[in-house]
């Protein structure tokens, strides 16, 4: 009999337990909580958010988002800065794809189950909702689109095993049909949503107009510029590239959406009248009064932080954790600015053209004087001051006799050949040590003084290798209020300003500009760029256009994008989109400038050269369009790699 | 149980390792020899017929060597759709209008050969020998011409390029950049000097008492991979001090 009794006893669990199955555990968030109050749904945007794929001070080239170090940022492989930590081009593919179809998961959850409990809310209420969603969704899908090309559209909540895999399986869509589909999805939004976010940080109609603005530049430059067709041979989808002639089309929903924008009261930001403190203080002005601010990502000491400031800081003011000096602008990206010393042929004027000689400059930073308020906010000059201190950078002395001036070093004059030790053998200077080893000698001057040959910040430093290997430092978004002990790690939360108005302007001036080459006159596009430019150079303190007609090629417009949004994550998309990066960046060694003291008067030259280091990027073409995770296409059969 | 973790340790995959070679050569039509590259300048692109109709499969890469040829050993064996991709000549597949599949599936099986045949966008010609002259730099005589007659495919000449190296690999992938030179083409200023001879010379002084390599690449408005078509190498002795 006994042995009967364990079979029934199991038995009987198995037929109590069915029973119960159909309660869901209390410690599970479930629809109901989430759905049905105000504070479920800040809660459920807070997850949407948090993980929206936004390229801030925690993204970088090699593993993407939400990573500690920022050393390989992305800025690296344009030529606005470089850092003794990437040695060459990327292709920066960091295999973005699983996280954002949870993101787009969870928002087409949000889209479907929302309705059923609407009823608790009024509709203006649901609506930002809906919208909000939408613009999420969206902001996602564009960054996989910029990547792939097109990709696979999910129709809405996939459930598994309830689905079968075939039916699981979506293939790539055309890459116009994602742009038109995220095109189609914001103006939905745009539609749905207030004029005014709900909280600091989240969305309104405005913000998606933005977006928007942005996506549709991106979509019209595809169609114009590329050249690589490839379709999925199964569906004959366009995975690769755009018809050419769809480029008008998308040019004008980017103008569209960008006076939409203008209608919100965004303008750039003017609160100070001192043009270099009020470009500077923009990236830290979190206040309403900050009218240029349209997407800001903030971060605060107790629940999201980063290091920006760590791994910028000048060598001479670094905190106890040791980094430094890995954001080093370079002279390419600095020479795009007005206010610089020049030849009259338009060179810069480290050598007089007039003698054919170095020219000599009071002190390091009198070469900077007059330069454009945006450069001095957006760069950290030699000789400048910052929390106080000034910025010690130096090549070398130059201690032999100057009665008939100082002639060249070689490869420092136009084309800059490349120099590898350009000063190794001239008796008449003393390097600083090009070592990370060796402390660099201490010089004696003629008034009886000694010198350190290098400077406390670079180049080639003082103490050890964490110096500019450029000569420059990126200020924009370097904080001067925090205090050393603050220069640590994680310590640093100045917000990430994802998307501004100058973005929009810029985006609007260039679709403008796309538009009167492509012969199109139903508004006065001209004078719409004219004005955009001029408003930003404006605020720049840059020089003016004189008029329309100085707007005499689409390079006046990007290379004021350049200026305007360097350092901030986006000229590497720009210069994908334009697929201008394979010619601009060939076997490339970036230019550097460095200043030398000349102790027979006491002032200083300045050395334009190659990178000594000898560094040469090149991009190659098969980079414009990313290859996808591998690991996803053995899940899902019906993807085709891009090529 | 100590035992069966060690000695599961020891096993080898139980699936027989890829053995298989396929071996060829990209012919460049207008010499009728094989086409001349740089590192990683042209890539042979594999999809596998044999397992799910080629659907879902991951093309494989591999690349044709700076001469023209390639091989591999160590393939699975299988049916594949080959073609070379991505070098300085008329693609062989386009999958948009006009829709082109020149590609070969073969049964590759112990050794198996193929033979791609390609028209170049530029054929690049030595003429004459390289000059050293007396102060230490190297000057050359070259000429370009359209290697294709379709004129889909004939883009604006862009620049010529005379690149120097320590290695025989001398080519757009590695070069000294202080010696090569590299001469630009605005517009169609390029397109004059088709079938011209021209001369270029070496930049810098070369060190003495040593050889190196040279080649001329030139290249067009190729609208896709912008690589360049060569001559084939050669070594120039410069003379010691």
């Amino acid at each position: 009999m006994k042995k009967f009794i364990y079979p029934l006893l199991i038995l009987l669990c198995i037929v109590t337990a069915c029973n119960k199955l159909g309660i869901l555990p209390d410690n599970i968030v479930q629809d109901k909580d989430a759905f049905a109050s105000t504070g479920g749904v800040t809660a459920y945007f807070a997850g949407l958010y948090n993980r929206l794929p936004i390229e801030d001070f925690k993204y970088n080239m090699n593993n993407g988002y939400n990573q500690f170090n920022y050393i390989p940022n992305i800025n690296n492989l344009t030529g606005e800065s470089m850092s003794r930590e990437v040695g060459g081009a990327s292709a920066a593919q960091t295999g973005y794809w699983g996280d954002a179809y949870v993101v787009i998961r969870n928002a087409n959850y949000f889209l479907e189950t929302m309705p059923a409990y609407a009823f608790n809310f009024n509709q203006s209420q649901v609506n930002q909702w809906l919208g909000e969603a939408r613009f999420i969704r969206s902001f996602t899908y564009f960054e996989l689109v910029k990547r792939y090309g097109g990709v696979p559209i999910t129709p809405g909540v996939q459930y598994y095993p309830q689905q079968g895999l075939e039916e699981l399986q979506i293939p790539r869509s055309s890459e116009q049909q994602v742009y038109d589909y995220i095109g189609k999805d914001l103006d939905t939004a745009i539609m749905l949503m207030n004029n005014t976010s709900e909280q600091r940080g989240r969305a309104n109609k405005f913000i998606a107009a933005a977006l928007k603005s942005r996506v549709m530049l991106f979509a019209g430059s595809i169609a114009k510029y590329n050249n690589k067709n490839i379709s999925d041979p199964a569906t004959g989808a366009q995975v690769q590239g755009i018809p050419a002639t769809e480029a008008v089309r998308y040019f004008k929903e980017c103008y569209a959406a960008a006076k939409l924008v203008e209608t919100g009261g965004y303008a750039l930001y003017r609160a100070s009248a001192n043009k270099e403190e009020n470009y500077y203080n923009l990236f830290f002005d979190v206040s309403s009064a900050n009218k240029e601010a349209i997407f800001m990502k903030e971060y605060s000491d107790l629940n999201a932080v980063h290091s920006f400031d760590l791994f910028a800081i000048p060598n001479q003011m670094k905190g106890k954790d040791g980094y430094s000096s890995y954001m080093n602008p370079t002279l390419d990206y600095v020479e795009l600015f007005d206010g610089l010393p020049r030849n009259a042929d338009g060179s810069l004027k480290t050598i007089d053209a007039t003698t054919g000689q170095y020219a000599y400059y009071d002190n390091p930073y009198s070469f900077f004087q007059n330069a454009e308020p945006r450069l001095l906010a957006t760069v950290l000059m030699p000789g400048a001051t910052f929390k106080g201190q000034v910025i010690d950078i130096r090549r070398g002395i130059y201690k032999g006799d100057i009665a008939g001036g100082i002639n060249p070093f070689p490869g420092s004059v136009s084309p800059f050949p490349n120099t590898t030790n350009p000063y190794a053998n001239n008796p008449n200077i003393v390097p600083a040590v090009n070592s990370s080893n060796l402390p660099s000698p201490m010089v004696d001057l003629p008034n009886g003084q000694k010198m350190n040959a290098g400077g406390l910040s670079g180049t080639y430093g003082t103490t050890g290798g964490s110096v500019t290997i450029s000569g420059f430092f990126q200020r924009k978004y370097l904080d001067q209020r925090k205090p050393v002990a603050d220069v640590i790690v994680n310590k640093s939360f100045q917000p990430w300003m994802e998307m501004r108005y100058a973005e929009v302007l810029l985006n609007r001036a260039e679709a403008d500009y796309e538009l009167i080459t492509a012969g199109q006159n139903d508004v006065d596009y001209r004078q719409d760029a004219y004005t955009c430019i001029n408003d930003i150079r404006d605020r720049a303190g840059a020089t003016l256009l004189a008029s329309a007609a100085d707007l005499t090629s689409i390079n006046v417009i990007r290379n004021e994008r350049r200026k305007e949004l360097g350092f901030e994550n986006k000229i590497w998309w720009d210069i994908k989109r334009w697929r201008t990066a394979d010619a601009e960046i060939q076997n490339r060694v970036w230019l550097v400038l460095n200043p030398i003291y000349v102790a027979a008067n006491g002032k200083y030259i300045f050395d334009k050269r190659r990178y000594e280091g000898n560094q040469q990027f090149t991009f190659q073409s098969m980079w414009y369009y990313e290859q996808i995770p591998n690991g996803e296409i053995t899940k899902n059969p019906k993807l085709v790699q891009n090529q | 149980m100590g035992l069966a973790l060690l000695s599961a340790c020891a096993k080898n995959d139980n699936y027989e390792e890829p053995a298989e070679t396929l071996t060829g050569r990209v012919i460049d039509n207008s010499t009728g020899q094989p086409i001349q590259t740089e590192s990683a300048g042209i890539r042979l692109r594999l999809e596998e017929q044999s397992w799910n109709n080629g659907q879902g499969v991951i093309p494989q890469y591999f690349n044709v060597k700076p001469d023209g040829t390639f091989n591999n050993s160590r393939l699975f064996k299988g049916k594949y759709k080959v073609y070379p991709m991505d070098g300085a000549f008329v693609p062989l597949v386009t999958t948009t209008t006009p829709v082109i599949d020149n590609s070969k599936t073969v049964d590759i099986s112990g050794v198996t050969s193929l033979e791609f045949n390609v028209d170049p966008f530029l054929k690049v010609e030595w003429v004459g020998e390289p000059v050293v002259n007396p102060d230490k730099t190297i000057t050359v005589q070259c000429k370009f011409t359209r290697g294709t007659t379709n004129p889909a495919y004939q883009f604006n000449v862009t620049d010529v390029f005379l690149y120097v190296s320590t290695t025989d690999f001398v080519s757009n992938a590695s070069y000294d950049n202080r010696f090569s030179n590299q001469v630009k083409y605005n517009g169609t200023d390029g397109n004059a000097l088709l079938g011209q001879t021209i001369s270029i010379t070496t930049k810098g002084t070369l060190g003495g008492s040593r050889t190196y390599y040279v080649r001329v690449g030139a290249r067009t408005a190729d609208n896709v991979n912008k690589r360049y078509n060569y001559n084939t190498p050669k070594p120039v002795n410069i003379p010691g001090a």
